[in-house]
């Protein structure tokens, strides 16, 4: 057998033997998809019930919301009374001695200005969900809206007429398809840019640790006595990469089975909150059904996602970018004794890595800055950055940022692989000193 | 027939020479010892032959064919710092390195047993390397460097971190191989083993080769007409006796009689010495003094320092 294929298998058994990765990949989509979940539900559900004081000295709230309505037998349209949240209406202020000892949890103070500017004290016993607070807030806007409206004579529908805001109705030209959603799919983007960056971390780690293990163990020179350094860092990184291949594709399963058997525990999906479903299906990592997202309005950008074009750049971007880290991890490991020693060239790698994260991250909220084009075509950062641009799509004006940063990639991942391969096979025979980057240099430069 | 043959080696390392138009021819069936301090450039030869390295200058030829990458499947190698995959088990191990030799897994495992049952090993197996002491461990290292059955066998310092028994097992299997036709280089600094095992030694000094040829040329070679006479009578006649011809190293008591340990200067033999003493003593035994290795290497290594001193 080729040797390279019998490295390669070393590196990928003795990984996928082992209990930390099979725990890893079967609690990770669990992790993933109970923390989401678990997420979304406390962020959107506070269970605890909330009652609510007005107290509105001079009357006019209680007589425009309670007494007219109760006089009129009409259910009153604002403070309804809900399973979480009750209010009551009072014109006598208590002391914050009273309240404390009252059934009331939350406490809206109002006072003479307040119907003019609409400031008010908000007294809580514990601060309640920002959902919560915005509900009651909501519902006091309106009604000292309604007030101002009658007090100034005016009428209501007229009043209505005027208060009219501004919605943008947003038409790319050149992205005809993505129609208003372009933010939401560059949202889809940085998602596969977090498991790429997440990916290159991890095992390009697990690749430069593997080398310093080699060296630490001394078994080096015997496995180099068989096989060239350049075929063991090659089989090292290729083992360790297709490890990572291994647990992602794991995940994506494992995570679709896990979302399916969350959603039966938890019955049907009308339960589940709108927003829930496009979390979870916005999120690659933890899949989704199709059917969902046709019914639900939130979601149905994910149809203008360009998935197959995501799908293909995500497989050349995650196997080019971990080649590209991958290799200078395995020289920085060639190059040390130690762990510890690992500090003074990190920055070289992490640095990058990090800086291609943050610009992702931007270029959601600024999905066509010229931030994203200069960063997704440099090789460092494009494996990270590519993500989100090319989940907002390609056209033919510019996707020669595309072409261009592919090949762009494949060159330095050439590059970086040769200069790697020329640190490695030095490294790893130079013991018991830390290298400088002058000797760095010297290795690149020795022959035979 | 030589198995290999190096041929005016050399190397550097910025700036530092680590071999310097270095010669060795080793004979097919031999045990070559590479000897010298530490530092001399023995591990960068070593490192060359089995193609880790290659050299700046020179060539290397195995078996009559210049030296090749299919080569190294032919060569076993034994470095002296040594280690194995400690979360490995033993047997998949073995088996790892015997494939990167380039035998098939069915050879491999064939193979394997059969050391392992002549180490009565076998229920290493499925052991991991971490859990086996060192000596152990130096055991399975060592099984994994011969079993291709290379032609060629490098061994650095095999015996060291072995207990006397190891090591005698150990130097039983050299032996062994050496019968079965293998060719090993020895580079030790254990001079016992050197005058049992070697056929041929080369002295490696400050990057170059100060001393080559068989054990026992070298040593003809330092040879310098010391000879341990053992006699009886006074240890003063001894001396009046030799007078200035000779020159006299010590003259101690022995249990049995006296010993004087005498020079002969060159141009006289060991038969005008005797013809001196045997006036006045009366002699009981001669033996010639004849330097072991041990001295040989201090001596060449010295010399040589010294020379290049000057």
């Amino acid at each position: 057998m080729n040797k390279i294929l019998l490295i390669i298998k070393r590196e990928y058994l003795v990984r996928v033997k082992k209990k930390s990765f099979i725990i890893m990949t079967l609690l990770g989509p669990l992790l993933f998809a109970g923390l989401m979940i678990g997420a979304v539900f406390v962020a959107l559900s506070d269970s605890t019930q909330h009652n609510v004081l007005i107290v509105d000295p001079a009357g006019y709230l209680i007589k425009q919301e309670v007494a007219d309505y109760k006089a009129s037998g009409l259910e009153r349209p604002r403070f309804k009374d809900t399973e979480d949240l009750t209010y009551e209406f009072t014109t006598i202020t208590p002391t914050e001695e009273e309240f404390k000892n009252s059934h009331h949890s939350l406490w809206v103070q109002l006072d003479s200005v307040s119907y003019g500017d609409g400031m008010c004290e908000f007294y809580v016993k514990k601060l309640p969900s920002l959902e919560v607070q915005n509900r009651i807030q909501e519902e006091l806007e309106a009604s000292l809206e309604q007030w101002r409206v009658k007090k100034f004579g005016m009428d209501w529908k007229t009043y209505q007429s005027v208060k009219q805001g501004v919605t943008l109705n947003t038409h790319n030209v050149e992205k005809p398809d993505s129609g208003e959603h372009l933010r939401e799919m560059a949202g889809v983007g940085f998602g596969f840019s977090l498991i790429i960056y997440m990916f290159i971390f991890i095992y390009g780690v697990q690749v430069m640790r593997g080398v310093i293990e080699e060296k630490t163990n001394r078994i080096i020179e015997v496995i180099i006595s068989s096989v060239k350094p350049f075929q063991l860092m090659m089989g090292k990184i290729i083992g360790i990469g297709l490890v990572g291949l291994t647990q992602f594709v794991l995940w994506v399963v494992f995570s679709g089975i896990a979302v399916v058997v969350i959603g039966m525990v938890m019955g049907t999906s009308a339960e589940v909150p709108g927003n829930l479903n496009g979390e979870m299906i916005a999120n690659p990592g933890v899949g989704g059904s199709m059917s969902l997202i046709e019914n639900s309005e939130p979601v149905s950008f994910l149809l203008n996602v360009p998935w197959m074009q995501l799908i293909f750049a995500f497989l050349f971007y995650f196997i080019g970018g971990f080649l590209l880290y991958a290799s200078l991890f395995a020289a920085i490991g060639a190059a040390v004794d130690q762990d510890t020693d690992t500090q003074q060239f990190m920055p070289f790698v992490t640095i990058p890595l990090v800086f291609g994260f943050i610009v992702s991250e931007f270029l959601w909220q600024n999905p066509e800055g010229t931030t994203g084009t200069i960063f997704g075509i440099l090789p460092l950062t494009s494996p990270v950055v590519m993500m989100v641009k090319t989940a907002m799509g390609w056209n033919s004006s510019n996707v020669w940022e595309l072409i261009v940063s592919m090949l762009l990639l494949i060159g330095a991942f050439v590059g970086t692989v040769w200069v790697a391969g020329r640190i490695y096979r030095v490294g790893i025979l130079m013991y018991g000193k830390k290298a400088t980057y002058k000797e760095l240099w010297k290795w690149v430069r020795y022959k035979g | 027939m030589n198995t290999l043959e190096a041929r005016n080696i050399t190397k550097a390392y910025s700036g530092h020479v680590a071999l310097k138009d270095v010669s060795i021819s080793v004979k097919k069936g031999n045990v070559f010892g590479l000897l010298g301090p530490n530092g001399a450039g023995k591990t960068s030869l070593i490192r060359i032959i089995n193609q880790i390295t290659g050299p700046d200058n020179g060539e290397v030829w195995f078996n009559g064919e210049k030296l090749k990458p299919e080569h190294v499947e032919k060569i076993g190698y034994l470095p002296e710092e040594r280690g194995l995959y400690k979360k490995m088990k033993v047997g998949e191990q073995c088996m790892y390195f015997a494939q990167l030799k380039g035998l098939s897994a069915k050879e491999a495992k064939a193979k394997l047993m059969d050391w392992f049952t002549r180490f009565g090993i076998e229920a290493w197996w499925d052991k991991k390397i971490e859990d086996l002491s060192k000596g152990m461990a130096q055991k399975v290292q060592f099984i994994t460097t011969v079993l291709h059955e290379p032609e060629l066998l490098i061994l650095d310092e095999p015996f060291s971190g072995f207990d006397p028994i190891n090591a005698e097992l150990i130097r039983n299997e050299m032996l062994r191989l050496k019968n079965n036709g293998s060719t090993i280089i020895l580079s030790t600094h254990d001079m016992g083993s050197v005058e049992e095992l070697c056929d041929e030694i080369a002295l490696i000094n400050r990057s170059q080769v100060i001393l080559s040829g068989t054990v026992q040329e070298v040593k003809n070679h330092f040879r310098n007409q010391t000879f341990r006479i053992e006699y009886s009578g006074y240890a003063m006649d001894l001396g009046i006796a030799l007078g200035a011809a000779f020159e006299l190293i010590s003259n101690t008591p022995d249990e049995s009689g006296n010993v004087a340990i005498i020079r002969i200067p060159e141009g006289r033999k060991l038969n005008d010495l005797l013809a001196v003493l045997l006036k006045d003593l009366q002699i009981i035994s001669v033996n010639e003094v004849v330097p072991d290795m041990n001295e040989i290497f201090i001596k060449a290594v010295n010399e040589f320092n010294n020379a290049q001193a000057v």
